[in-house]
């Protein structure tokens, strides 16, 4: 199937890349490709697959994605839940990290690990958790602080209350991040920035932060990615309430296809999820690249 | 000396557990005899009867499976009544928890493999009907002994009836009633005195609620929004049977009085206790409505809560109905399967209709009030209190039919919108109905309101 391309290449290695390149295609077409395409001929269609629905709606589905009230409001969630916490996951990642690589701290690899800890429990646990935490009773955030607040059935509150759940759980994924940029730094243009006279900050701000431009992008466009499909802590903590309050955009979806089984116009939204995700991380490449 | 106290202690020890091996042997034998004895040998039942003289599958062996989401035990005691009858017969109870089940189970129909028998949800009635095979029983048989079989009738055909009917009633903590002055005297039978016992139910230090006299926070839309419309005349849905009458005058006027209830009476708070049947359940609260199977939840959860149960007040004592109930199932026949487990599956939803120490056993397992109507004033049955309270009035509950879970779902988000939101009560419920009318527009639910015995 594949030619031998390098001399050096032996005929062992040659069948093992074709069988593993092809276990892999085979993968990826019957999980990704295949409910892909399923999914997007659904979003044509009244789909209940349950009850066996399958009536053919042209763009039916479409035009009510985008002209539901509800699908609006979840996307402007989306959209400040995402900047809140990309913000601050990148923020606190970046400044623990370069705390925790001062050459004043020891122990370099417990703080990592103590710091990633979080993002390796997995998030149901970590949604009950602080729901318990947030309750107006018995909450330890109301005792602690003194406040009488029901956080998650504020509408004031229940979105940001999310959000910090969030943000600590998250933000020592780019700890983890931005210390292994760090570690690859190359010390030449930290030795000629200190012989250049370069205070701490200068060194920073116009040495380290370019560097670490790459890993930055890279964290930003991994977590756009991965809060727009954010929807586990809010069926935990607030089932999208109070109303409507705390819907966001995937929550709709899980909403629609597994609460009342409308697959077809779930579908519907995931391709607009889709596209929507696409632009935000094309916009995110190019903002990057004319920075550069 | 050792070695004789040794040995003299095992040969005690074998002769207790020999003594012990022939007690169990004993016992095993007795109850084999029991249930040997136990046995029908006659025809038993009202209407529906059943026959256990009648071979099944010719005497020959056949297994068929029973799928299920809970309570293994009750299922495996009637499975074993039939068996008995019919030891050529093997049922495989199979369960799937709930969460699972409703996503397995259609599957599974839709293959050929798929369980001959199943238990049934109303509320996933629109997935499972087409897998159905219609009940072999007469439908007079049905709705000589059943409450509530017209509603079931689809072309002339049954796939399932209720066996039970699920309600809600008022729950109160005993030993709250007595710190508050109260007795049996003042049991409430309209909304004007309930609201008073809540107020003596409730008590504060200074503005800060430390027991409510009611909590209704998580299901408020279910025990009061779609049950409370029907004390006043109105149906949930309109004369069509399938547009929703959601913002209409009853409905308000039952949110305006939940409200009400908080900001005006002050026993309780949007606030204060996160889910009302928790909060009865820990201590906090004195008064809940809940749905029968909350019965069971206290006495196995909370156990150490000593409640009473009366019935849910009424607006002006005479309502057109008390409340909304929901049937709990019988079980459903599945079509796909092959004809000989059609045959057994059918026997043996007879056997369970015609049997009642199984329809009573079932009941008092979920709370449910029988259907069967010649166990309306069965002892067992009255013997507990959240079904002893419905007795009387059980026939004036209206069962809508199986309703979307939009209906739900939209009313909870639009009283959360009035509570927390701060949306007013009109536009909230307008746009429950909107939201309700949008989801239902494909929806082949029909009410069966009409049915309803003292329908106007």
């Amino acid at each position: 199937m594949f030619r031998k391309t390098h001399p050096l290449q032996s005929r062992s290695e040659i069948v093992l890349r074709d069988i593993v390149v092809i276990a892999m295609v085979i993968f990826f077409t019957v999980f990704l490709i295949v409910p892909i395409g399923i999914a997007f001929v659904g979003s044509f269609h009244e789909w209940n697959p349950l009850s066996g629905t399958y009536n053919f709606l042209g763009l039916e589905n479409y035009k009510e994605v985008f002209t539901s009230a509800l699908f609006g409001k979840s996307m402007i969630n989306t959209v400040i839940f995402s900047v809140v916490v990309i913000i601050f996951r990148v923020g606190l990642g970046l400044g623990i990290a370069c705390a925790i690589n001062s050459a004043l701290i020891k122990c370099k690899s417990l703080y990592r690990a103590i710091y990633y800890m979080p993002v390796v429990t997995p998030m149901v646990a970590v949604a009950f958790v602080w729901k318990f935490m947030y309750n107006p009773q018995i909450g330890t955030i109301n005792q602690i602080f003194g406040l009488d607040v029901n956080w998650l059935m504020n509408p004031k509150t229940a979105l940001l209350a999310v959000m910090i759940m969030t943000i600590w759980k998250d933000f020592g994924y780019a700890v983890v991040m931005f210390m292994a940029g760090l570690l690859s730094l190359p010390a030449d243009a930290m030795e000629a920035a200190k012989v250049d006279g370069a205070s701490s900050w200068q060194t920073f701000r116009y040495v380290t932060l370019p560097l670490l431009k790459p890993m930055t992008l890279f964290v930003v466009i991994t977590s756009i990615i991965s809060y727009i499909q954010a929807y586990v802590q809010i069926l935990i903590m607030t089932e999208g309430g109070p109303g409507t309050a705390t819907y966001l955009a995937s929550y709709i979806i899980y909403d629609e296809a597994f609460v009342k089984y409308n697959f077809g116009y779930a579908s519907a939204l995931s391709f607009v999820l889709f596209v929507i995700t696409a632009v935000f991380t094309w916009l995110s490449f190019r903002v990057s690249g004319k920075q550069d | 000396m050792k070695k004789k106290m040794f040995a003299a202690m095992m040969a005690a020890v074998l002769a207790v557990t020999g003594l012990t091996g022939c007690g169990s042997s004993a016992s095993e034998q007795k109850a084999q005899d029991q249930a040997q004895a136990d046995v029908p040998t006659e025809p038993f039942g009202d209407a529906v009867k059943y026959d256990p003289s009648v071979a099944i599958n010719d005497g020959k062996d056949i297994t068929v499976e029973l799928w299920e989401w809970g309570s293994d035990d009750l299922f495996q005691k009637v499975i074993d009544g039939y068996t008995a009858i019919h030891p050529n017969v093997t049922i495989k109870l199979v369960n799937n928890p709930w969460e699972d089940y409703w996503t397995k189970l259609p599957l599974a129909l839709d293959g050929e493999k798929g369980p001959a028998i199943f238990n049934v949800h109303n509320s996933y009635h629109e997935n499972l009907i087409n897998y159905m095979a219609p009940l072999d029983i007469p439908l007079e048989d049905l709705q000589a002994d059943f409450t509530g079989v017209d509603a079931h009738v689809i072309d002339g055909n049954v796939y399932y009836i209720d066996y039970g009917m699920m309600t809600g009633s008022v729950y109160y903590n005993k030993a709250m009633w007595e710190a508050a002055g109260l007795t049996e005297n003042d049991i409430p039978k309209t909304w004007d005195e309930f609201r008073e016992v809540a107020k003596k139910l409730t008590i504060k230090d200074g503005d800060k609620l430390v027991q409510a006299g009611l909590n209704f926070n998580d299901d408020f839309h279910q025990n009061y929004l779609l049950g409370l419309n029907y004390q006043m005349g109105e149906n949930l849905f309109k004369e069509d049977g399938k547009t929703p009458n959601i913002d209409s005058d009853a409905m308000k006027k039952t949110m305006q009085m939940l409200v009400d209830m908080y900001e005006v009476d002050g026993v309780g708070s949007k606030d204060f206790g996160e889910k009302g049947a928790d909060s009865f359940g820990q201590g906090q609260s004195a008064m809940v409505i809940q749905w029968g199977h909350y019965y069971n939840t206290l006495k196995t959860t909370w156990s150490n809560i000593d409640f009473g149960v009366f019935e849910i007040p009424t607006f002006d004592g005479n309502p057109y109905a008390y409340n909304r109930y929901n049937g709990e199932s019988t079980f459903g026949v599945n079509k796909n399967a092959p004809a000989d487990q059609q045959a057994v599956a059918q026997d043996f939803v007879k056997y369970f209709l015609a049997n009642d120490e199984a329809q009573v056993e079932f009941n008092l397992a979920m709370s449910t009030f029988p259907a069967k109507k010649s166990l309306a004033s069965n002892e067992k049955i009255l013997e507990n209190p959240s079904l002893k309270v419905l007795a009387e009035h059980i026939d004036h509950y209206i069962w809508p039919g199986p309703m979307p879970s939009t209906v739900e779902t939209s009313l909870k988000k639009a009283g959360q919108d009035v509570f927390f939101n701060g949306v007013d009560i009109d536009s909230a419920f307008a746009e429950a109905q909107a939201n309700i009318e949008k989801d239902m527009k494909n929806s082949s639910f029909v009410s069966v309101e009409n049915l309803y015995a003292y329908a106007e």
